[in-house]
This record gives structure tokens, C-alpha cells and sequence, in this order.
């Protein structure tokens, strides 16, 4: 898998008094495999990107290419892009409609012309994958957990096996633990499928523990894009930008300040606290 | 006087079929007890499904008792005859700033909880300018709520329901959608009305260093209070709180780790600061 954007900008409502531009010269490539955090305060373009993803928005000008292929190109099948490219919704879990938990995950793979058998098959991995136990697999939706909801949501996407997932906030809403079953429950998920995963989110917290990479996005453009360790040392940039840096790194770069011989560059809890031992000779 | 005190308080929702046989029964709210003093700034924590939400519901009376006794400002909410003076002294904002905004213009918007009231033309101009300097959205009242972000937005609620002049407000989740900045500029407005205003606030939330601030917070599980004190008295049980599925701030686990390490510093640190006028004193 690849995909590549060179030069994207994407202008709504082009020629009218109301035309804004969401995105501006836009150059990014996914890698295989890649758990990419995608951060920017709201109206930053995160979500006008991610829709060019999956083709839902094509380019105002420049390209956007998928395995080399352009997919503004009229010979491009952009439905065949939307079941390799698969796009979570905030709160997914308003988007469940059937009767059953089965019925829904199967549905994508049914819409997308496969036997009643193999889209069964793919539901069936794809709820195991996310942890959702076979007792629920003939309740309706509705009658789940909101964190369940969301993982039987996340099923109807995997079950069309992307070779990119994309998610917009899958944590907005739940509580911590919540928050961690998801987010850990999606490193698996990569790790299994080898699919890259594009994680839109407003916690820092979250994309300094699990993404390898981190796009910062910022009145339509890209303005970071790098490793965690690197991105988070720009916290007043950061700052200015209405985003932060986590507590934990700020919580260092106070220490160092402070004449504390620790590492600013740590992003988590773990690292923080091993350089704040080290300190102390413990 | 309480401003809200609930007494044995119990919420049962019944599931029913087609043919409204009962199929089953689930207890939010168990058996709550709660008083909240005027001017206080109270935390509600619990996971997803614990009745944080159920209980805040019967705070205004959009929910009733199945078992016990909630009282605003001493009015039995239970009592129909007190139903309006009860919403219009305890407000409420909910997590979806777009659910809760219904006037073209932010000031119109504003002006409507007030005008529902029957309050006059002139006050209520009085009240939507004074509510919307409260929150820092005064500049923006002649703008369409739909060009605004969403901390602006959930701040415009805020406004909305000030208007009112509540004694009370109960926010639910009202940072949950919100980017970094939106949450600050929510938080430091709630914050604002319970120093400034001298506003009861109850504040519900995930996010753990909302509630730094908190005079009191209360942890939900299975309907029931389970945990009660201050946030350094909850903060100090990392251990406890990650069994009810929460967490702590990350400055307030960093010390609790050292802590187990061998370094003497006090439970429940909650701040950057304390951190590290903690570490200081290590040295």
C-alpha cells in the first residue's frame, strides 16, 4: 500500500463570497503499516483531509495517489478506494442501523458484492479482533454499552478489510479505560493486519503513546511532521497553535528549568518517570 | 441551606417489549445521598454507565426519583408546582454544544432561556450582555453560532443558561468534543462563575485535570457514591480509581510512581508546580 499527497489544496465553495480554503499545498505520504497521529485545533483541515483519504473530496488542485494511481482520474474506482481506505466517524456508533450486531457488521461486506458466507467470515473476525464476545453477536446495537457500540462500529469498517483505517476522536466520550481498551485495541489490530492507521485526535496524551508519527496540522497546512519526541518539544508553538504539549513533558521542561538534569524529550508516563529516577540515582 | 441534596435517591429504567411487558429492570442510581452547599465547585467522576449522567438528570427535574427524595434550594423536585423553579435555579449544559443551540444569532440564543421566563424586554438585554461578558463571548453576539468553534459554542450554552440566573449549574461532559484550547476556555469560564459568580457548580467529566480545581468530587460505580473527598484525598488512590476504570492527572501519577520508588513526596500531587516544589525538597 501506498498513498501519497502532492501538492493538495482543496478550496469549498470555490467562486462564491463564501469560498474558504481548507487545505494548502498539502504533501504527506502514509506508509505501510505506520500508526500516524493526526492533531490540529477544530477548523484546522484535519477533517477535510482525512475525506481526501478515501476520495469522499477530491483535490482542488494537486493529486492524491493510491498505490500510484491518481484517484481524481475518471478510470480511478473510488468505491474500490473506500473498502481499502476505511473512515470512522466520530461517535461511529450512531451509524449502526441493523437489527443485530451480525447483521450490521455484514453489511459492508455484503454491499460490497461478497458471499453471504465470506462477509460472515470477515464479521466474525472482525468482532473477535475487537473484542466483542459471541453472546452479543444476535442483540440489537442498541441494547450495548457506548464503548461497545463504538467497537461493533469499528467491526463494520474492519470488515472490509482497509489497508488504511482512518479515525476521527474514537475515544471522544469514554472514560479512561474506555479510552485505553480502543486505543490499545487498535495497535493489535495493526500489528495482526499489518494495515496503517491514521488516528485523528484532540488528546495529546493519546497520540504521544501510541502513534509513531505525528502530522500537525494548522490553518490548513501541515506545520509538523515527525516522531512524538520531536514534535512535542515545540510546546509554545504548540501553544499558539491552541494545542499543548502532554503534562508530562511539560512537567519536564518545568524541571529542567528548574535545574533538573531529566529528558524534555520524554512523551509518556513511563519515560518520565524513568528520567526522573535516573536523576536521583534510583 | 443545600442547594441540592438528595436523599436515598434510587433510578430504575424498565426495559419493556412490544407489548410493554417489563423485560428487565437496571438501577442507575442506587441509594445516593448527597448535599451540596451553595457556592460549591463539586466533581462527578465514574466510568461509562457508573449514573453519573442519570443522577445529574434528576438535579433539574428532566428525571424523578423512582425511590427516594431530591431537593434545589429545598423544593422537593418530585412536586410538579415547583418543576419551573426548580430547572430555572439549577441550569444545565450537555456534552454537544450543536445540540443545545437553537437561535440564528449568538445573542438571540442567549436571550431565549430568559424570554421562556417571561422576564422583560429590557432585562433580558441586561442579561445577555452580562452573561456573555461572563464567558468572553461578548464580542461575538451578533454572530451566527454555526461560524464558531466549539469551545466557543459550548461557552455560548454557558451563557444561555447564566442568562437564567441560575444558582446552580450542572455541565455534563461539556468538554468531551472539545480540542485542547476549547477545553481550557470552558473550564476557565465554569471556574470563573463559581469564584467570581459565587455560582454552584457540578461538574461532571473524563478528563481528570478538570477537576483539580474541585472543592469536593464525588466517584460513581454501579449507581452508588463510591469514593467522596477532596481531589488530592481521590488523587492519592491511583490504585483504587484505575480499578473503577479512571485514571489519575499525569503529573499525579509521575509522583505516585517515584513515591513507590523511594522518594519521599506527599500523596496526591496534582499540579506541575507541586511536582516540583516536591522534587526540590528531594534534592
Amino acid at each position: 500500500m501506498s498513498m501519497i499527497l502532492n501538492h493538495v489544496s482543496y478550496v469549498y465553495n470555490p467562486g462564491t463570497p463564501m469560498e474558504s480554503r481548507a487545505l494548502n499545498d498539502i504533501n504527506l505520504k502514509i506508509n505501510d503499516g505506520e500508526f500516524l497521529g493526526l492533531i490540529g485545533h477544530t477548523g484546522s483541515g484535519k477533517s477535510t483531509l482525512v475525506q481526501h483519504l478515501n476520495g469522499l473530496l477530491l483535490p482542488t488542485s494537486g493529486e492524491v495517489y493510491f498505490n500510484g494511481a491518481d484517484i481524481s482520474d475518471p478510470e480511478f474506482s473510488r468505491k474500490d478506494l473506500r473498502g481499502k481506505v476505511g473512515l470512522v466517524f466520530q461517535y461511529p456508533e450512531h451509524q449502526l442501523f441493523e437489527a443485530d450486531v451480525f447483521s450490521d457488521v455484514c453489511f459492508g461486506p455484503i454491499n460490497k458484492g461478497l458471499s453471504k458466507k465470506e462477509a460472515e467470515l470477515r464479521a466474525f473476525s472482525a468482532l473477535k479482533q475487537v473484542g466483542i464476545e459471541d453472546e452479543y453477536f444476535y442483540q440489537s446495537p442498541f441494547d450495548l454499552s457506548g464503548g461497545q457500540k463504538r467497537r461493533v462500529a469499528i467491526a463494520g469498517v474492519l470488515a472490509m478489510e482497509p489497508e488504511v483505517l482512518v479515525l476521527d476522536e474514537p475515544t471522544a466520550g469514554l472514560d479512561p479505560a474506555g479510552r485505553d481498551e480502543i486505543l490499545g485495541m487498535l495497535s493489535n489490530i495493526r500489528k495482526e493486519r499489518g494495515c496503517s492507521i491514521v488516528l485523528v485526535s484532540h488528546s495529546m496524551e493519546d497520540v504521544a503513546e501510541y502513534a509513531d508519527r505525528i502530522i500537525v496540522m494548522n490553518k490548513g497546512s501541515i506545520v509538523f511532521d515527525d516522531t512524538p519526541a520531536e514534535v512535542f518539544k515545540f510546546s509554545k508553538e504548540l501553544e499558539n497553535m491552541g494545542l499543548c504539549a502532554p503534562e508530562v513533558t511539560r512537567a519536564l521542561k518545568k524541571l529542567k528549568e528548574e535545574g533538573f538534569n531529566v529528558d524534555v524529550s520524554c512523551v509518556n508516563v513511563r519515560d518520565g518517570v524513568e528520567t526522573i529516577s535516573k536523576c536521583f540515582g534510583i | 441551606m443545600e442547594i441540592v441534596k438528595t436523599e436515598n435517591l434510587t433510578f430504575e429504567y424498565i426495559r419493556r417489549d412490544e407489548n410493554d411487558n417489563v423485560e428487565g429492570i437496571t438501577t442507575a442510581v442506587d441509594n445516593v445521598s448527597i448535599d451540596v452547599k451553595q457556592g460549591e465547585f463539586i466533581a462527578i467522576l465514574g466510568h461509562n454507565g457508573s449514573g453519573k449522567s442519570t443522577l445529574a438528570k434528576h438535579l433539574n427535574a428532566i428525571l424523578f426519583p423512582t425511590e427516594g427524595t431530591v431537593w434545589v434550594n429545598g423544593l422537593d423536585t418530585k412536586d410538579l408546582d415547583n418543576l419551573w423553579t426548580v430547572r430555572n435555579t439549577a441550569g444545565m449544559v450537555f456534552q454537544n454544544p450543536d445540540n443545545q443551540i437553537i437561535g440564528q444569532i449568538v445573542e438571540e440564543d442567549v436571550g431565549f432561556g430568559p424570554e421562556n421566563m417571561g422576564v422583560s424586554t429590557k432585562e433580558i438585554w441586561e442579561r445577555v450582555e452580562e452573561s456573555l461578558k461572563v464567558v468572553g463571548m461578548y464580542e461575538y453576539r451578533k454572530s451566527s453560532p454555526n461560524r464558531l468553534s466549539g469551545g466557543q459554542k459550548q461557552r455560548v450554552s454557558i451563557a444561555g443558561v447564566l442568562a437564567m440566573h441560575p444558582k446552580c449549574i450542572v455541565l455534563d461532559e461539556p468538554t468531551a468534543m472539545l480540542d485542547p484550547i476549547g477545553r481550557k476556555e470552558v473550564i476557565d469560564a465554569v471556574r470563573g462563575l463559581n469564584d467570581v459568580e459565587k455560582i454552584t457548580i457540578i461538574l461532571i467529566t473524563h478528563n481528570m485535570d478538570e477537576i483539580v480545581h474541585a472543592d469536593r468530587v464525588f466517584v460513581m460505580d454501579k449507581g452508588h457514591i463510591e469514593m467522596e473527598g477532596t481531589p488530592r484525598e481521590i488523587f492519592s488512590k491511583v490504585e483504587r480509581l484505575k480499578e473503577l476504570r479512571l485514571c489519575v492527572p499525569q503529573v499525579t501519577e509521575i509522583a505516585y510512581e517515584l513515591k513507590k520508588r523511594g522518594l519521599p513526596i506527599p500523596a496526591g500531587i496534582l499540579t506541575i508546580d507541586e511536582l516540583t516544589e516536591a522534587l526540590k525538597k528531594c534534592r
